[in-house]
């Protein structure tokens, strides 16, 4: 814990320093929030566009390219969205004390991005209106598209558990020390209070959530290049190796989005003393690595298929590497991976060399490669059906570049929300070693809701996929998605559920009681329990009802006091 | 089989009259079940002119919608049955060979596999049906499909108020957004099964040789249309001639349409 001493400020000025991108307010605010606002309405507009015209307006075509670069940029956002969490994941897990002031901000990255590419692949089907609930209603266990669909949800419910379990003490230090809506963050809080037994409990959910979390986000990035990577009728596509591929760029376009990001916010917040030029050292030097992982891999690809191919992959190929696609693609390689790794590797060994612009230069040139990378694995194939068909040529249209150029902005206004609303910083402890301690067991009818909900969800996922053969009838994604949701507020009822509350307001309320035997129950025992909690009185309301539930003769609740009230 | 007989014999004789109900439910199980029907074509290259009157009927058939020239030209017109045009060799020895493309009905069909919701399916007759109702338009078939045999909607569908009257009402348009495909005119075959009902006997050959609307149409006889379980059809008997050849094989779809070319391909 020493790490955590030096790596966050203790001083009271401190905390107007980590509180200070609350206020609304600020001409830079406001214009970037309008700037970003308009951005966005593209989105809205080319979306727009293909409601009222149909998807005609788009450059696709049936005998040309099936799928364009709304596809890619579906690509490009979930491979973003998932190294948020794989960062914040891994700072938990191996407890990478330098970077645990990154971790949040890595989190809001992956939920913007997500929300990002969830409301594109709306934009990209056909009929956006039946989209969600047709796929979780009739889904088909066999599809690629409705594991991507299970993935996906589980991610984003997991990862906001997550995001809010590891936030939910900083949102009630807010509470008391933010210089507005103090309100706000105080029914955000849900009723935490801040013991050691409490902190105990939230960092070893989130810690275990952490290692949950990880083969998911894995999972998710893996079921996008199996969407590419399963269609043998489709020249450049059919690969093995498309899901660690996927997964890899992935991490890539991930780690440069949170970068610039926190390149960004560091300047205009002034955070320069929470994030060290230290730390993007780091992240520039793995960066670095894995973009040369990627290159790797690229190559590989490339030798595979204009090797000895069959001529089917071959041509896709050729096309690529000396054909009509030869410019980008290797504009795509020397621009936006050479270069970059280049830059990346010299900072990397020459401490002098090293700067922070330049990092965000190689981040932001290794964002448009990769970019344009997705691009060039989604469009070349529809070049070359195994047929010998005419193609009609593809030029993204203006409504596509409208989707795409509109989601880059709505991404960066779902961020700037986020970073307005919610503390982004991890606000220092008071006390030393917090959260070492042991939370005490909790009590029964806890236990008994969490294992229930547990028990539940697994039972759930097991009959959805049991029944996956019998699809119209039990309509199991929908079963195992609940399963999975169940599953999932398993960790948020053990640490949002109250469990000290109760057994104050029943001594409370005895202590009342054995003055005077005459008063009611129900009444009496809910006014001293609203004289006692001064947060999140709403939540634990739902133990005064259970006071006024008709005693059990169960050896677990028969020491309630009203057992003797009730025999006098 | 001679126990369960024996079983049956003696129930029946015991009770009388509801025996011969089981005996000749016994008789039913020794000729086994209704053989199931399953469509296929057959397309005779040798014969096929290039004249696109098959295309042109199941666009009449089918109520497809005219795409008008900017959406044609950016690939976006709808062809349940189109002419693919191939050639062969170099220019002086230049051949062209065109063929006529109907959905495959894959038996082993990539298009089923990847559809999240279930939109298209395979019938008992082998048929891969699509539920435009269902169909989210995200076109994974479309793109799965080898045989780009698959065709979304890039817009609402229209036609010149003069032609709407021509439409076929057997067949439901389709709405924007959603995929459409050639269905072997199933709604024939299912009019042709419910005359033979109706004339109380089994469906032959004869009703179905030349029922969908390219294979009515077409003028040199060159589409056959037919069940391929049959062992005395004229579809089995062409599928199963050396001449015949199906559209890339090496993939494992095992389509259930045949070309007959007596020449070698050479690409």
């Amino acid at each position: 814990m020493a790490g955590v001493a030096a790596a966050i400020p203790r001083a009271a000025s401190d905390d107007v320093m980590m509180l200070r991108h609350l206020p609304l307010s600020g001409k830079g605010f406001w214009l970037s929030l309008v700037a970003l606002a308009a951005g966005a309405s593209a989105l809205l507009y080319g979306f727009l566009l293909q409601v009222l015209h149909g998807h005609a307006v788009t450059g696709q075509g049936s005998h040309g390219a099936i799928w364009g670069i709304v596809v890619a940029n579906i690509v490009n956002f979930i491979g973003i969205s998932h190294v948020g969490i794989a960062i914040s994941a891994v700072v938990r897990i191996l407890r990478l004390e330098r970077y645990r002031q990154l971790a949040r901000l890595a989190e809001f990255v992956t939920l913007a991005a997500i929300t990002t590419a969830v409301l594109n692949i709306g934009m990209d089907v056909g009929r956006p209106e039946r989209f969600i609930f047709n796929v979780v209603w009739y889904g088909r266990y066999h599809a690629p598209f409705v594991w991507s669909c299970t993935v996906i949800t589980t991610y984003v419910v997991g990862s906001s558990v997550y995001l809010y379990l590891a936030m939910r003490r900083d949102l009630w230090v807010c509470s008391a020390k933010a210089p507005v809506r103090r309100g706000f963050f105080r029914v955000m809080s849900l009723g935490y209070t801040d013991t050691p037994a409490s902190r105990a409990r939230h960092n070893r959910v989130v810690w275990w959530l952490a290692v949950i979390i990880l083969p998911i986000m894995v999972s998710v990035h893996s079921v996008y290049g199996y969407i590419f990577g399963l269609q043998a009728g489709r020249p450049g596509w059919y690969n093995p190796f498309q899901a660690p591929y996927f997964v890899l760029g992935a991490i890539v376009s991930g780690f440069s989005a949170v970068i610039i990001v926190l390149a960004v916010l560091r300047k205009a917040f002034h955070w320069e003393a929470i994030f060290h030029p230290r730390m993007f050292k780091g992240l520039g030097i793995f960066l670095g690595f894995v973009t040369l992982l990627y290159m790797y891999f690229l190559f590989s690809e490339w030798l595979t298929g204009s090797y000895a191919s069959p001529e089917g992959e071959r041509v896709v190929f050729r096309d690529l590497l000396a054909g009509r696609f030869s410019l980008i693609t290797w504009s795509a390689v020397i621009a936006g991976m050479l270069f970059p790794f280049a830059l990346l590797f010299v900072q990397g060994v020459n401490p002098r060399m090293c700067s922070i612009p330049l990092t965000v230069l190689a981040a932001l040139l290794i964002n448009v490669g990769l970019w344009t990378t997705r691009a060039l694995i989604v469009v070349p194939s529809f070049y070359h059906p195994l047929l010998p068909w005419d193609v009609a040529p593809y030029t993204p249209a203006f409504s596509e570049w409208c989707i795409v150029v509109g989601s880059f902005f709505l991404f960066a206004l779902l961020l700037l929300v986020m970073v307005k609303m919610l503390p982004v910083l991890e606000l220092p402890e008071d006390h030393e070693g917090a959260g070492d301690g042991w939370a005490p067991a909790m009590p029964f009818w806890k236990q008994a809701s969490v294992g229930g909900s547990a028990m539940a969800g697994m039972v759930l996922i097991g009959v959805g996929v049991a029944n996956s053969t019998r699809p119209e009838f039990f309509h199991p994604p929908a079963i195992w998605l609940s399963g999975i949701l169940l599953l999932l507020s398993v960790p948020f009822q053990i640490c949002v559920l109250p469990e000290r509350a109760r057994r104050r307001v029943l001594r409370q309320a005895h202590g009342v009681l054995s003055s005077s035997q005459d008063v009611v129950v129900g009444v009496q025992s809910r006014l001293a329990f609203a004289r006692q909690a001064r947060v999140g009185r709403y939540l634990t309301s739902a133990s005064s009802r259970a006071i006024k539930a008709p005693v059990l003769k169960s050896p677990v609740l028969g020491n309630r006091p009203y057992d003797k009230l009730r025999a006098s | 089989m001679s126990r369960t007989s024996s079983r049956r014999a003696f129930l029946g004789a015991l009770v009388g009259a509801a025996g011969v109900a089981v005996e000749e439910a016994a008789a039913v199980e020794r000729s086994g079940p209704p053989r199931r029907h399953k469509w296929g074509m057959v397309i005779d290259l040798d014969r096929c002119t290039g004249c696109q009157a098959c295309a042109v009927a199941c666009r009449a058939e089918n109520n497809i919608p005219i795409a008008g020239a900017t959406n044609t030209e950016k690939g976006r017109s709808i062809f349940w049955m189109n002419l693919l045009a191939t050639s062969e060799g170099t220019y002086p020895d230049l051949r062209q060979q065109f063929f006529p493309t109907p959905c495959n009905h894959c038996e082993d069909p990539p298009c089923i596999k990847v559809c999240p919701v279930g939109a298209t399916s395979q019938s008992e007759d082998g048929i891969t049906q699509q539920i435009p109702d269902r169909c989210i338009g995200c076109r994974l078939c479309e793109v799965s499909c080898p045989y780009t045999r698959r065709y979304f909607n890039w817009s609402e569908p229209s036609w010149p108020v003069a032609w709407r009257e021509h439409l076929n009402p057997d067949v439901a348009p389709r709405p924007h957004g959603v995929i459409e495909k050639c269905l072997f005119c199933h709604h024939r075959i299912r009019a042709a099964k419910a005359r033979s009902r109706a004339e109380g006997r089994i469906l032959v050959d004869a009703d179905v040789r030349r029922l969908p609307a390219c294979a009515q149409t077409c003028p040199a006889e060159a589409i056959v249309f037919g069940d391929l379980n049959d062992p005395d059809s004229e579809v089995r008997r062409l599928a199963e001639s050396p001449r015949a050849f199906r559209l890339l094989e090496e993939l494992g779809t095992h389509p259930k349409v045949f070309y007959l070319r007596d020449a070698k391909w050479q690409e």
